[in-house]
């Protein structure tokens, strides 16, 4: 009975997203996924049986790290994949209408323990756990509360980088994990003042830190370099890779950068996607040429608060050409302002363009991004 | 000037670090020379800050920030406390679903909420003179004891809860559940705790950037 509920649900989402397709020349994936869940709510538990799951979550990271793990997992067989950032309940579901060996799952962060209890995952790939959209998620601790619950039940290997205390906090209780450290490398986690397991001040050298109640990375199962954050994503991918026996993959980790190149007008653009105070770090890090857009917008995806602008150090922007868009252009402007970075401010992309030719890099919201590369100017 | 900055790293979840950073710019732009000065949790906060503020916070931050802060006399201070922040100056508050002593600097009582609170806020504050707008974020409802002046009426979002109004004031110290940083978006707050620093009033500075950022968050909040 499930079984042929099933099918039938698959042969009306399928037409679903046909017709989105046609009519109304969008993806197809969301409209399927969520008829799909609507007329079979536990879609995902029957396309998951029989197949090796993987699921990959985090604040940053996921889509890159997902991409090249699936990637390395296609040398030992068949592989369904998410869609670009479809990584919503629906997205999940979507993904897993098409047969295969494997599915590697990008999962966002308060759909994972619904997805997790569905999809029986053979293993979890965790990556970091930052501030983000804390109009929807609230508080770090709260993501990590319910991750924790999430790895106490589940049967999955959890793969974690254990130099972030969320996710070692996260694993305390699992049947299964891979603790991974990078020797603290990535420095103070910059939401860690506090143990996420007893609530003590938790004190740090550099990226180490060993709370009373047994807290640590100063212990783990495996140890590595990892300088950025796309080294350390491509060694939790292999390491996660490795659980089913695939062979340890070199890659160009400049692949695990959202970075795209795009040319509108005169201008040649390395356009990275920012979404929080961790990834506008780690994009800033990246600017080394002169001419800077930064785009932001509030949109639900995006978040909605800006606020934690203010916790963004731009001051290495100094001396550079800004110029400044989006929809909340003006809070960015101010900001940056403040902090003596001189800028010009726009309304729309397609004036900021025209202020420059040759290598600009932009710096955008996650809907400026998919703006961008989808539509264009 | 000192500016105070209180254990940033516990009370600085929605970017009100920023706060500081406003408070000095403008006063440089008054000709007033300002430090901002760090206190994290293991420092002792010192008696000579000019402007003290404190910021918003997960639960554990702010049990932890507040038992640190216990013995230290906010009352004669200028302080600027936003969110977790001004949660802790009361008799009591809630964190982690337990009831918690406050440091009484102001006579209120938080109590968690029906629902939590998130979104845009904007109030009418006698206090300043002008629309506050800010972004709220917490599960917290705030009772004010009688006498006890608030920050301003809620025009839009819930402030301290059912009552219809946000924050507080007595003396020199300021509560309120308005982020954004609160002084990045109303330049005249930060103005206000200037002037309560230095003892008299000031002209007001000419910074336009600053001030068309202020009347658009006000004329997109409604």
């Amino acid at each position: 009975m499930n079984q042929l509920r099933l099918q039938v649900a698959m042969v009306v989402a399928r037409l679903a997203a046909l017709l989105s397709q046609v009519l109304l020349k969008k993806s197809g994936e969301t409209i399927a996924g969520r008829v799909l869940l609507i007329l079979c709510p536990n879609a995902i538990s029957l396309l998951a049986r029989g197949r090796k799951v993987i699921l990959v979550s985090a604040t940053n990271g996921k889509t890159s790290t997902t991409r090249a793990l699936a990637g390395f997992m296609a040398t030992a067989g068949s592989v369904t994949t998410s869609k670009s950032g479809s990584n919503l309940s629906r997205g999940v579901a979507s993904a897993l209408m098409s047969k295969s060996e494997y599915a590697v799952l990008e999962v966002d962060e308060l759909h994972l323990p619904l997805v997790a209890a569905a999809s029986n995952p053979a293993a979890i790939l965790l990556l970091n756990l930052t501030r983000d959209q804390l109009h929807r998620m609230h508080e770090v601790k709260r993501v990590a509360d319910r991750w924790k619950e999430m790895a106490s039940k589940t049967s999955a290997t959890i793969v974690v980088d254990v130099d972030d205390p969320f996710l070692n906090y996260v694993v305390s209780d699992a049947a299964k994990s891979v603790k991974v450290s990078f020797g603290g490398a990535a420095g103070k986690h910059p939401d860690g003042a506090v143990c996420p397991a007893c609530g003590a001040y938790l004190d740090w050298i550099g990226g180490l830190y060993s709370c009373g109640c047994g807290l640590s990375n100063h212990f783990s199962d495996k140890k590595f370099d990892g300088t950025s954050a796309a080294v350390r994503n491509e060694i939790l991918a292999n390491v996660t890779a490795e659980l089913f026996g695939v062979p340890w993959h070199e890659v160009d980790t400049s692949t695990l950068e959202r970075k795209v190149s795009r040319k509108f007008g005169n201008a040649d653009c390395a356009i990275r996607l920012t979404k929080n105070p961790a990834s506008w770090r780690e994009a800033l890090r990246g600017v080394s040429g002169g001419s800077v857009i930064l785009i932001l917008n509030a949109r639900e995806v995006d978040g909605i608060d800006t606020s934690w602008l203010w916790d963004v150090d731009f001051s290495s922007l100094r001396g550079k050409r800004v110029v400044v868009t989006g929809e909340r252009g003006m809070d960015l402007s101010y900001r940056l302002h403040v902090q003596g970075v001189e800028n010009e401010l726009v309304s729309e992309f397609s004036g900021a363009i025209t202020k420059f030719s040759g290598d600009v890099e932009v710096l955008a919201a996650y809907t400026a991004f998919h703006g961008l590369l989808v539509r264009g100017l | 000037m000192k500016i105070v900055r209180i254990h940033n790293e516990l009370l600085g979840t929605y970017g009100d670090r920023g706060n500081a950073d406003v408070l000095a710019y403008r006063a440089g732009l008054n000709g007033i020379s300002a430090d901002v000065v760090d206190i994290s949790y293991r420092d002792v906060v010192p008696g000579d800050g000019d402007i003290y503020l404190l910021g918003g916070a997960e639960d554990a931050a702010q049990v932890l920030s507040c038992e640190a802060l216990r013995g230290f006399d906010f009352k004669d201070c200028v302080v600027l406390a936003v969110c977790a922040g001004f949660q802790i100056l009361g008799n009591s508050y809630f964190a982690g679903g337990v009831k918690q002593n406050g440091l009484g600097v102001i006579d209120m009582e938080t109590v968690p909420g029906a629902s939590r609170f998130v979104g845009d806020i904007a109030i009418e504050s006698d206090v300043v003179g002008v629309t506050l707008t800010g972004f709220e974020n917490h599960g917290g409802e705030t009772n004010l004891a009688g006498g006890i002046t608030p920050l301003g009426g809620v025009i839009t979002g819930m402030g301290n809860g059912t009552s219809g109004v946000d924050g507080a004031v007595v003396g020199n110290v300021f509560g309120t559940y308005l982020h954004g940083p609160v002084l990045a978006r109303n330049p005249e707050f930060a103005d206000l705790l200037l002037e309560c620093a230095i003892g008299h009033a000031l002209p007001r500075v000419s910074d336009p950037i600053a001030d068309e950022y202020a009347q658009w968050r006000r004329a997109s909040i409604k």
